[in-house]
């Protein structure tokens, strides 16, 4: 068995030849480790970025783990060079993808129901820039999709995990007691929704 | 395929309506409603939406909110105290619906908003790894055997890649073959047109499958064109080919040629016919056996 400091400079080594999302699951492949076993390793050298405040951030997405510029230089290296810029979500798109993302998994008419509005073309942008995915079928009649959120959705909204959203109430600050009440059946549902899903994703 | 322009910011019916709640700076709990519906037509009115899909979707909220307004016009009774008078209130399930559409406009906000974030965080698309580890999914898990298996794979598919080349360049140099051989088999019948010719005499290079098929091709047309007649004593049998008057017709020397009734030619289209005479329309490998005529079309 590797020392500690070695494996940690091989996983620092191994990310930066990698370039895309390292697995942890690789990565406990090569130390013959078992992927729990490997996981402090990463968070240890994720954390000493951070504290040394490089200009390289190591980014965790899943369980996958990856070397990205710190989000304050971009100036600089917007000055050195232009990087192609993702276009932005619309605004139809961002609310679909809150709901995906708060309710999954979600049918198409739940998500119409509280927008008030059809969104089969949102949706499908949304998968085309898979940020959405289909998850299965509800049980419901007619077995409508299921659609949920995807790796991609957490790498580009900054996110570890679907764990790491904020909590509704905290976005939706103070509310009425009156709806107080709505809120917070609202948020245990989500909660629930959430360690339903996580099973699969941590598995990956 | 509908060709979507959109000028307007009201992302659908609620948007808009939580827009001129907050507008009119009412309170979401006390919406007023008569004044909420008026507006909330005129603006309809003025996104002239020519989609009926959208335009529906406008619709049915204004139905609402009317259905809300005449309620709100006929009389309630007097709220006793501590009654359930709230919710009897018609704008309970507007308003509850309104909160839930702006609680995930707000977590939309909140997306858009780590997007941005985000955006200014960059990463390296992956390299290509070659120049280290020759084949990149097998740089963190190389298996002897999955290496061997590999290999060998690629020895096979080199192989298969240099017989069709071949074979590729030899039909590029007899691609007119047909009429060329329909030619030649008048040239072979011409010097002696009552000659009996087995089959297998018309074919010019008997181990190149290429030259049987078409070879055969060719008999099997100049029959259609009755200028051949073609007799196979059984199923596999030798094939016995004969002039027919047909045959030099087109060059005005008209040789009668009686070649018996036009036999029963058949095609056997039987795997593995082992006797010395079988043809044999499919593998390919057996040409072992002298006199056995066979084909595979490419």
């Amino acid at each position: 068995m590797a020392g500690k400091k070695t494996i940690k400079s091989a996983i620092e080594s191994m990310m930066f030849v990698w370039g895309e999302p390292l697995d942890i699951k690789e990565a406990a492949e090569v130390f013959n480790m078992d992927k729990k076993e490997i996981y402090p390793y990463f968070k240890e050298l994720q954390e000493e970025y951070e504290q040394e405040g490089r200009g390289i951030v190591i980014r965790e997405v899943n369980k996958c783990f990856q070397f990205v510029t710190r989000a304050e230089n971009i100036d600089y290296i917007e000055r050195l060079c232009t990087p192609v810029k993702h276009k932005k979500l619309s605004q139809s798109a961002l609310e679909v993808l809150a709901i995906v993302a708060y309710k999954q998994p979600v049918t198409k008419g739940e998500i119409e129901s509280i927008r008030g509005i059809r969104c089969d073309r949102v949706l499908e942008g949304l998968g085309k820039k898979k940020l959405v995915a289909e998850v299965g079928r509800s049980d419901a009649v007619g077995r409508p999709i299921l659609y949920g959120t995807t790796d991609e959705f957490l790498k580009q909204f900054g996110f570890s995990t679907l764990k790491e959203l904020p909590d509704i109430v905290d976005i939706e600050g103070a509310l009425d007691e009156e709806n107080g009440e709505n809120d917070i059946l609202y948020s245990q549902q989500i909660s629930i929704d959430l360690s339903q899903a996580e099973p699969d994703r941590t598995d990956k | 395929m509908s060709y979507r322009v959109k000028l307007n910011v009201f992302e659908g019916p609620f948007d808009l309506l939580v827009y001129l709640i907050e507008h009119a700076e009412m309170s979401i709990y006390d919406i007023q409603i008569s004044e909420i519906v008026k507006q909330y037509m005129e603006h309809v009115k003025a996104m002239q939406i020519t989609d009926v899909n959208v335009s529906s979707e406008f619709m049915v909220l204004a139905a609402a909110l009317l259905e809300i307004k005449s309620k709100m016009l006929l009389p309630r009774a007097v709220p006793e105290e501590g009654s359930a008078e709230v919710a009897e209130d018609p704008r309970t399930q507007l308003v509850a619906k309104l909160l839930e559409y702006k609680k995930f406009k707000r977590i939309s906000e909140m997306l858009e908003a780590c997007e941005e974030h985000t955006a200014k965080i960059l990463e390296k698309p992956q390299e290509d790894l070659a120049a280290y580890t020759g084949e990149p999914d097998e740089y963190l898990s190389l298996d002897i055997e999955k290496f061997k298996t590999a290999f060998e794979q690629f020895l096979r598919r080199k192989k298969k890649l240099e017989e069709i080349r071949e074979h590729h360049r030899r039909s590029e140099k007899q691609r007119l073959t047909q009429e060329h051989r329909m030619d030649d088999i008048q040239e072979f019948f011409r010097s002696d047109p009552k000659r009996k010719a087995d089959f297998r005499e018309l074919i010019h290079k008997r181990d190149d499958k290429y030259d049987v098929a078409v070879t055969f091709a060719s008999v099997l047309e100049m029959m259609k064109q009755r200028r051949v007649d073609a007799e196979q004593k059984y199923l596999f049998g030798d094939i016995t080919v004969t002039a027919a008057e047909e045959l030099f017709a087109e060059d005005g020397s008209t040789e009668p040629e009686a070649a018996g009734d036009a036999g029963s030619m058949r095609t056997g289209i039987a795997g593995g016919a082992g006797d010395a005479g079988s043809m044999r329309t499919g593998s390919a490998e057996g040409a072992g056996d002298a006199g056995s005529t066979e084909e595979r079309e490419e």
